[in-house]
C-alpha cells in the first residue's frame, strides 16, 4: 500500500502571497498539520531575491517600479531571478522520513533528477546540472533552491515555458553592455523554453501532470488533489503580516559598491577568452560569471557547466574548482588549457583593488 | 575526543543531538555555541550566514543564525534558552570559517544561558556522544564526513 501525498495548485498569485504560502506550507508540514505535498504555483510579474541577498545590489529598482514588477525575498538560497506567468512553479513539502537522507546535496539532486524525469515525459531531454539546475543541451529550463526547519524541508524550482529573457536582464542590476542585442541573444542560447523545445505551448495540465508522475515514481508514493487547510490558511494569513511588507523585502541591506563587475579578456592561442565577473568583494566570492570571445569547445554546453559550477565560489578557490572540473570531463578545446580559463578570471579579479 | 564515521565530535563539548549543535561552558558561566562537523558535511560549504542580534533572548531549539549552502537555507538553532551576547563577526564575513574550523575560529555566537541547569539534561556529552551520534548518523543514511 503506497503512502497518500497530496498535490495541490494555489494558481496564479502575487509575490508576498506565494511566498507567505512557503512558510504557511512548511511551518505546517513542520508540525504535522498537513501531509507531504506537491504544489504548483504561479506568480505575477515578480522579481525574487534569495534569502541572503540585497534589492539594492541584485536588482535595477527602478525599472522594476516603473514596470510593476513586485520585489520579494524568498526563504530559500541562491540569486534573484524574474519570475512571471510564463514560468511554472513546483515545490515538495516532505518530512526527513521520506528521504531517509540528511545530506542536503544528494537531496538536490533525488529531487532535480525526478524533476528532470517529468519534463522528459513531455519529449525534452532534460537533465539536472550541479549544482542547481536542470538543463536541456546545456541550456537551463529549471532552476532550484532548497529551505529546511526541523525535520521538514521545501524544495521549489521554477520551469521555462515561454519565457522572456530579456525581461529578467532587465529586472536584474548587470552591466550595461549585457543588454546588447548581442548579450540579449547570448542570454537566449543559455536558456531553455519548453514551448520552443515543443514546438507548441503544452498545457499547465499536461506539465503538472509529468512532474507529478515523476516524484509519484521516485518517492513510490500516490498523489491525491487537495486544498489548503484551514490551519494552513490561518499560518499563510499570519505569514503575509511579517512577508509583505518592506521590513522583510529589505530585511538586507548592502550597498552596490560592495558587488563589483570586473572584467578581462585575453588572447591565448586557442583564441580569445573573455570573462565578465559579479564579484562579492565583502564575502571574496565568485557571486556569478559569464564567457565570450572567440574560441572552439566541445561539447558546446561546458562553458555552460563551467559557468554554473563557478556560480557562488570562493575566490580563493578557484584554481582547485576550475581543474577539478576539467578532470571529471573530456572536452575537445583546440589548443585552450584549462588553465587559460584561470589565467583570464585571476586577471578579472586582480582588478578588485582598483575597484573596491 | 570522539570520531563518528570520520566526523570529529570533541566529547568535552555539549551537544543538542537534534539540532546538530555544540555549546562550551566557558569559566565564566557564558557558553560559546556552533555547527558540528557533521552538520557542516551535511550542509555543505556555507556561503552566507545571517545571525540574530546580540541582546536577544532565545529559547532554547530556537534560531540564533540562518545559514545558507548550496542553495538550501535553514537555521542554526540555540541548544540552550539565553540571551545572545555576541556574534562571530568572522563567520559573517566569511561562512566558509565554519566548514574549516567548526570547533574553533567558526564558532557562531556566545549566550548566557539562562536555564542552563535545567536545560543541560537535554544535552549530550562525554562517553554518550559517539553512541547517540553513530545512531542519528544512521538514521540520516549518512556515509561519513
Amino acid at each position: 500500500m503506497k503512502n497518500t501525498w497530496r498535490v495541490i495548485d494555489t494558481g496564479l498569485r502575487r509575490a508576498a502571497d506565494n511566498i507567505a504560502l512557503n512558510r504557511a506550507l512548511l511551518e505546517a508540514r513542520q508540525a504535522d498539520e498537513a501531509p507531504s505535498t506537491l504544489r504548483f504555483l504561479r506568480f505575477t510579474p515578480s522579481a525574487l531575491l534569495g534569502f541572503h541577498q540585497s534589492a539594492e545590489q541584485e536588482l535595477n529598482l527602478d525599472y522594476c517600479r516603473d514596470q510593476g514588477v513586485a520585489i520579494q525575498r524568498r526563504l530559500t538560497g541562491g540569486g534573484a531571478i524574474y519570475f512571471d506567468d510564463t514560468q511554472l512553479g513546483w515545490e515538495l513539502y516532505l518530512h526527513r522520513q521520506d528521504l531517509r537522507c540528511a545530506d542536503m546535496q544528494a537531496i538536490t539532486r533525488r529531487i532535480c533528477d525526478a524533476a528532470a524525469r517529468g519534463i522528459q515525459a513531455l519529449g525534452v531531454d532534460a537533465r539536472f546540472r550541479p549544482r542547481n539546475d536542470i538543463e536541456v543541451d546545456g541550456r537551463k529550463i529549471s532552476g532550484t533552491g532548497g529551505a529546511f526547519d526541523g525535520d521538514a524541508l521545501m524544495y521549489q524550482g521554477t520551469l521555462l515555458i515561454q519565457f522572456d529573457v530579456e525581461k529578467m536582464l532587465r529586472v536584474l542590476r548587470i552591466p550595461a553592455e549585457k543588454l546588447s542585442d548581442k548579450a540579449i541573444a547570448s542570454a537566449r542560447e543559455r536558456v531553455a523554453n519548453l514551448a520552443d523545445l515543443l514546438g507548441y505551448v503544452p498545457t499547465l495540465d499536461r506539465v503538472q501532470a509529468k512532474l507529478t508522475a515523476a516524484f509519484a515514481e521516485e518517492f513510490g508514493v500516490v498523489f491525491a488533489p487537495g486544498k489548503l487547510s484551514a490551519i494552513e490558511q490561518t499560518r499563510f494569513e499570519a505569514a503575509l503580516v511579517e512577508i509583505d511588507t518592506d521590513d522583510w523585502v529589505h530585511m538586507l541591506h548592502r550597498p552596490q559598491s560592495a558587488m563589483a563587475m570586473l572584467e578581462a579578456a585575453h588572447k591565448f592561442p586557442g583564441g580569445l577568452v573573455r570573462v565578465s565577473i559579479a564579484y562579492d568583494s565583502e564575502m571574496q566570492r565568485i557571486k556569478q560569471l559569464w564567457f565570450s570571445g572567440d574560441f572552439f569547445v566541445s561539447p558546446r554546453r561546458t562553458i555552460a557547466d563551467l559557468e554554473a559550477q563557478l556560480r557562488d565560489t570562493d575566490a580563493a578557490l578557484l584554481k582547485r574548482h576550475v581543474e577539478g572540473f576539467f578532470a571529471a570531463r573530456t572536452v575537445d578545446m583546440l589548443g585552450l588549457r584549462p588553465e587559460d580559463f584561470i589565467g583570464v578570471i585571476e586577471a578579472a579579479l586582480a582588478q578588485r583593488a582598483v575597484v573596491v | 575526543m570522539a570520531i563518528v564515521r570520520g566526523c570529529n565530535l570533541p566529547d568535552e563539548l555539549f551537544y543538542h543531538v537534534d539540532s546538530n549543535v555544540w555549546a562550551r561552558r566557558e569559566t565564566d558561566g557564558t557558553i560559546t555555541v556552533g555547527m558540528t562537523s557533521y552538520a557542516c558535511a551535511l550542509a555543505g560549504q556555507l556561503v552566507a550566514a545571517t545571525p540574530k542580534k546580540a541582546g536577544k533572548e532565545i529559547e532554547q531549539n530556537k534560531t540564533l543564525c540562518t545559514v545558507e549552502s548550496g542553495k538550501w537555507v535553514g537555521p542554526v538553532k540555540a541548544p540552550v534558552s539565553g540571551e545572545l551576547i555576541e556574534i562571530n563577526d568572522a563567520v559573517s564575513n566569511k561562512p566558509g570559517l565554519v566548514n574549516e574550523d567548526p570547533y574553533g575560529l567558526g564558532w557562531m555566537a556566545k549566550m548566557k544561558p539562562s536555564r542552563w541547569e535545567a536545560e543541560i539534561g537535554s544535552l549530550v556529552s562525554g562517553a554518550d556522544v559517539a553512541a547517540v551520534f553513530e545512531a542519528k548518523m544512521n538514521a540520516d543514511g549518512f556515509g561519513g564526513c
